[in-house]
């Protein structure tokens, strides 16, 4: 029993990094339709921000998140004005932008903050561990896993119950009829590039004391997290949450029982199938196109 | 249009000397190698464009078939290789570290020589064709496709590292003999492979010209541009983007043959995704739509970089600029210095194709006419 409940919680504690990680990618490919291959990056500078704020002005990690997101939400304003709003007509080309994107970010870290590994400390009042039904956890696992939660419905109130959600719908359906209609859509889509790459900021910050912080670490959340969005279905944000808690579950169970790189193949072979035949989406509900 | 054509000809034989005529100028072998590679580079970028610029399948994933025939010829050097590298009863070396008794029957044919050269093409052309019908089949396109290539890349990649008795692993393939054809060696450091490789680059590259030209190539753009328009005209769609996508790889496969011979190994870094990124880069920065340019676009980055890699400062900032240079072409450049060059060349002889200034009904690379130009 401990030990299928550890099991649960370790997979738990996947799926809230999944899910946070996910969140910013999610919103943005869903309303915009743009593949952000920089995610991972704002992800990463994040983490930084995080790791700055504590080595250099003493700020605790708690204390800072408030300050990261905002950071990284203008930053993500900035990009979206200076660069993907020419693209929305052309979607091949965001990706290489994107992606251009986040090499010059990756290498302004590098340059600026150097390369090699950096650490944050967990805020002291969650540096201990609960017990749960027999089982033990660190308090900061909970602690990002409920984060996560919280925001993910922050961001299914602000889509479902406030006029800018409801906009944001209708911008989904139809950029055009929602623009004739008098909906600023320039205005929304730069908005939610900038919430999504804030979410990204939020989650480095909250990431960083659970793993080391380097140049290089976005570049696998990103591919982790677009394996999430493709699974869940573009939009639909409660996919988006299933299909983190199924991943993470099921890489705690694979990184148990087998070797890493062929897991890791298995689940890429088993998106390239699921692209193949339902790119729409395990979780997605039928939409009128 | 055939004045055109000509012109076009000619400028491409005009290119394909110059490259030939280089070792009677450079008489440094350590140049000439690394010129070599370079002409490599303008190979896989000939091959990119083939499918991006004229088919719209933006391959993400080109190094894997780079990679696939790299490693066919390393196997096929390793076996070989004189047996003092190698372990008892001929076993490549790394196969005795890693406990293998026998050559494993995935290696047993590459102990001919024409068996491995078709392999070299032949085996990308083959995973390319069937990753081509399982996605074009499924009318999976565009942004989809790009990111299925990168993913069966990447599983490519893994499954290589993993499988270290039979690929080397991590290492890759190295101490490979010289490759030798007809009696003639090729060392890697010599003028002889130079020919070797600019030989094959202007094959390819009149090849490529051919295919591109022809009816086929003239669909393959129709499908980029409207592809449901030509579905409705009742051409197998599928098809077609398959052909060019194997195609590609076979070219692929050829540089990454060739690549094996100049470095003298292989390695899991030849199907890596920053290999595959800077192959989008260099055709993107030469012109997708212009196999020459995106030849010289591949040349000129590689070039440059090459020039700046002798300190580590420079090629640290270099990746920054090529990240900045690399989305502002996206950005106001879509068809690269090829399209800058052609439309300067059309500013000067004054009137010449004045017909082609028709408004662009959307903002984007999509509905420009370009088959005349002489890129």
């Amino acid at each position: 029993m401990d030990f299928v409940v550890a099991q649960i919680l370790t997979g738990l504690s996947l799926s809230s990094i999944l899910l946070l990680v996910a969140l910013g990618l999610a919103i943005i490919y869903g309303v915009t339709g743009v593949i952000n291959l920089a995610h991972g990056e704002f992800v990463m500078l994040g983490a930084y921000c995080a790791w700055l704020l504590q080595s250099q002005f003493g700020w605790s990690l708690l204390a800072s998140l408030a300050v990261i997101f905002l950071l990284i939400a203008a930053l993500g304003w900035l990009i979206e004005l200076a660069v993907i709003r020419h693209l929305y007509d052309r979607p091949l080309d965001t990706i290489l932008a994107t992606w251009g994107l986040g090499v010059m970010t990756q290498q302004i870290v590098r340059l600026t903050a150097g390369g090699e590994l950096r650490y944050v400390q967990m805020p002291p009042s969650l540096s201990g561990s609960v017990n749960i039904l027999g089982a033990t956890d660190s308090a900061y696992r909970l602690f990002v896993l409920a984060v996560a939660l919280g925001l993910f419905l922050l961001t299914w109130c602000i889509y479902r119950y406030t006029s800018f959600g409801l906009k944001l719908r209708a911008i989904t359906q139809n950029r055009a009829i929602a623009s004739s209609f008098g909906i600023n859509s320039a205005r929304a889509y730069r908005l939610t590039f900038a919430y999504g790459a804030g979410i990204a900021g939020l989650a480095g910050a909250l990431i960083s004391p659970l793993k080391s912080v380097s140049p290089e670490m976005g570049t696998t959340y990103v591919v982790d997290a677009f394996m999430v969005v493709v699974l869940g279905g573009v939009q639909s944000l409660v996919g988006t949450l299933a299909s983190s808690a199924v991943l993470g579950e099921a890489s705690g169970l694979l990184a148990y029982y087998s070797n890493d790189t062929i897991a890791k193949a298995l689940v890429l072979i088993a998106i390239v199938i699921i692209i193949r035949f339902r790119p729409q989406g395990l979780f997605a509900p039928r939409v009128r196109a | 249009m055939s004045g055109k054509i000509s012109r076009q000809i000619l400028l491409y034989g005009i290119v394909c000397l110059a490259i030939l005529a280089v070792p009677l100028l450079v008489d440094n072998a350590f140049l000439l190698n690394k010129y070599a590679r370079y002409l490599i580079f303008g190979m896989l970028a000939i091959a990119l464009s083939l499918s991006w610029g004229y088919a719209g399948i933006l391959n993400l994933g080109q190094a894997m078939t780079f990679g696939l025939g790299s490693y066919c010829m390393a196997m096929f050097l390793k076996l070989k290789t004189v047996p003092i590298h190698t372990g008892s009863d001929g076993l490549p070396d790394f196969m005795v570290w890693n406990n293998v008794t026998e050559l494993p029957w995935i290696w047993v044919p590459f102990q001919s020589m024409p068996f491995a050269l078709l392999a070299g093409m032949l085996v990308p052309a083959l995973f390319a064709a069937l990753l081509g019908w399982f996605m074009f089949g499924g009318r999976v396109a565009g942004v989809y496709a790009a990111i299925i290539t990168l993913a069966a890349m990447v599983v490519v990649n893994l499954i290589i590292i993993d499988q270290q008795s039979y690929t080397g692993g991590f290492n890759g393939i190295t101490d490979l003999a010289q490759f030798d054809i007809l009696g003639l060696a090729f060392d890697a450091y010599s003028a002889s492979t130079y020919y070797l490789v600019a030989v094959c680059l202007t094959v390819t590259l009149f090849v490529a010209l051919v295919v591109s030209r022809s009816k086929t190539g003239l669909i393959l753009q129709a499908v980029r541009d409207q592809e449901e328009r030509v579905r409705f005209f009742g051409y197998d769609v599928a098809l077609y983007k398959t052909f060019i996508f194997a195609l590609s790889a076979a070219i692929a496969g050829l540089a990454g043959m060739l690549y094996t011979i100049v470095m003298e190994f292989a390695s899991p870094t030849f199907l890596g995704v920053p290999l595959s990124l800077s192959i989008v880069i260099w055709v993107a920065v030469g012109g997708r739509q212009s196999l020459l340019g995106a030849m010289l676009g591949a040349m000129l980055v590689t070039g440059v970089q090459g020039a700046l890699s002798e300190t580590e400062a420079f090629l640290e900032t270099w990746t920054l600029v090529m990240g900045g240079l690399f989305v502002l072409i996206v950005l106001f450049m879509p068809k690269g210095l090829a399209g800058a060059v052609e439309a300067l060349l059309r500013r000067i002889p004054g009137g010449e194709r004045k017909g082609d200034a028709r408004p662009a009904a959307r903002q984007g690379s999509k509905s420009q006419p370009h088959l005349g130009g002489a890129l």
